[in-house]
């Protein structure tokens, strides 16, 4: 855990603080696991906005720490759901709202901020982007917490509320999917994907 | 399990590891963002308009239950009052019907069957 219980149960009693202290503590963790889930930084902010109020409001019914990150990651799952089925309903009349120079404008915008991203990374992302859409929505998200998120199968058992059993069946039929589907992609330059990382 | 997901098996241990190693460079290609410096204070803003309007809609239901407690006794009381003067006659329920349909109850004239009958 990234903080004491202690603070987490002074936050369950409404110090402001301490539940300040606990979003400094997951907010970049979980701006990230938002970002690789819904693939639009411009709102990703906005989600994890969304899951750290649902923590605030649910944060009384918690009992046992063990079970805070587990909860906290099933809140973001299911924000992310909840924006990604928002969001292929508003997708058209989005498109459709916008005039012919608006489009050319965003168009221009993302091909010069596409520029001057590197390319090896954009290509694996578009890669993986591009793999993963082989699969269910759910599958999807359920691949990422554990391949990419790098989550455990008990931790998920938590999340998802599923037995383990459950779990690798289906994060192996989606495998396979994905496997299927990999035949001729290029592999990944050992290390130029690392160049520019933050962390 | 369907036979088309399946990968043959000579590739899959090779396909497996070029997955993983597609799924690591892809989790070093999407790094955690950094928050805004606005994050924290958007947050709250959104916390305190929550619970504004659940107070309101708290309110409102408050509202609207005392209100609806209120018709309940005083219709109670109209209904009540109603059914005490009603319930005024203290006979029995024949009687009650023949108090009601007196002229209708009354006996037969036989002097006026007689009359038709010679008719």
């Amino acid at each position: 855990m990234l903080v004491e219980f202690e603070l987490i149960q002074k936050a369950q009693k409404g110090d402001a603080t301490a539940f300040n202290g606990v979003v400094s503590a997951y907010r970049r963790r979980i701006l990230g696991t938002i970002s690789r889930l819904i693939g639009r930084p411009e709102d990703v902010e906005d989600v994890a906005q969304e899951v750290f109020m649902r923590l605030y409001f649910s944060l009384e019914q918690l009992r046992t720490p063990e079970v805070f990150e587990p909860w906290l990651y099933r809140l973001t799952v299911n924000a992310c759901y909840d924006y990604l089925r928002k969001s292929k309903r508003r997708l058209e009349s989005r498109m459709a709202d916008l005039s012919e120079q608006q489009v050319m404008m965003a168009d221009a915008a993302a091909g010069s901020k596409a520029q001057s991203e590197d390319f090896e990374k954009r290509r694996v992302r578009d890669t993986v982007t591009g793999l993963l859409a082989s699969v269910s929505e759910e599958d999807r998200v359920l691949l990422t917490m554990k391949e990419v998120e790098g989550l455990s199968l008990k931790e998920l058992e938590k999340i998802y509320g599923v037995n383990e059993n459950a779990l690798k069946v289906r994060l192996f039929r989606a495998r396979q999917r994905v496997l299927k589907n990999m035949k001729g992609v290029t592999p990944p330059r050992s290390g130029s994907a690392k160049s520019g990382e933050e962390e | 399990m369907r036979n088309d997901d399946r990968v043959p098996e000579t590739t899959t241990q090779e396909a497996d590891a070029r997955l993983d190693e597609l799924f690591l460079a892809y989790r070093e290609a999407c790094p955690d963002p950094e928050p805004s410096v606005n994050f924290t204070p958007e947050l709250w803003v959104r916390i305190e308009a929550r619970e504004v309007s659940t107070n309101l809609f708290g309110r409102m239901a408050k509202a609207l239950v005392t209100a609806a407690l209120a018709a309940t006794v005083i219709l109670g009381l109209i209904v009540s009052t109603f059914s005490h003067n009603e319930s005024q006659f203290n006979g029995t329920y024949i009687e009650a019907l023949r108090a009601d349909r007196a002229s209708s109850l009354e006996p037969l004239n036989l002097d006026r069957f007689a009359e038709m009958e010679q008719q």
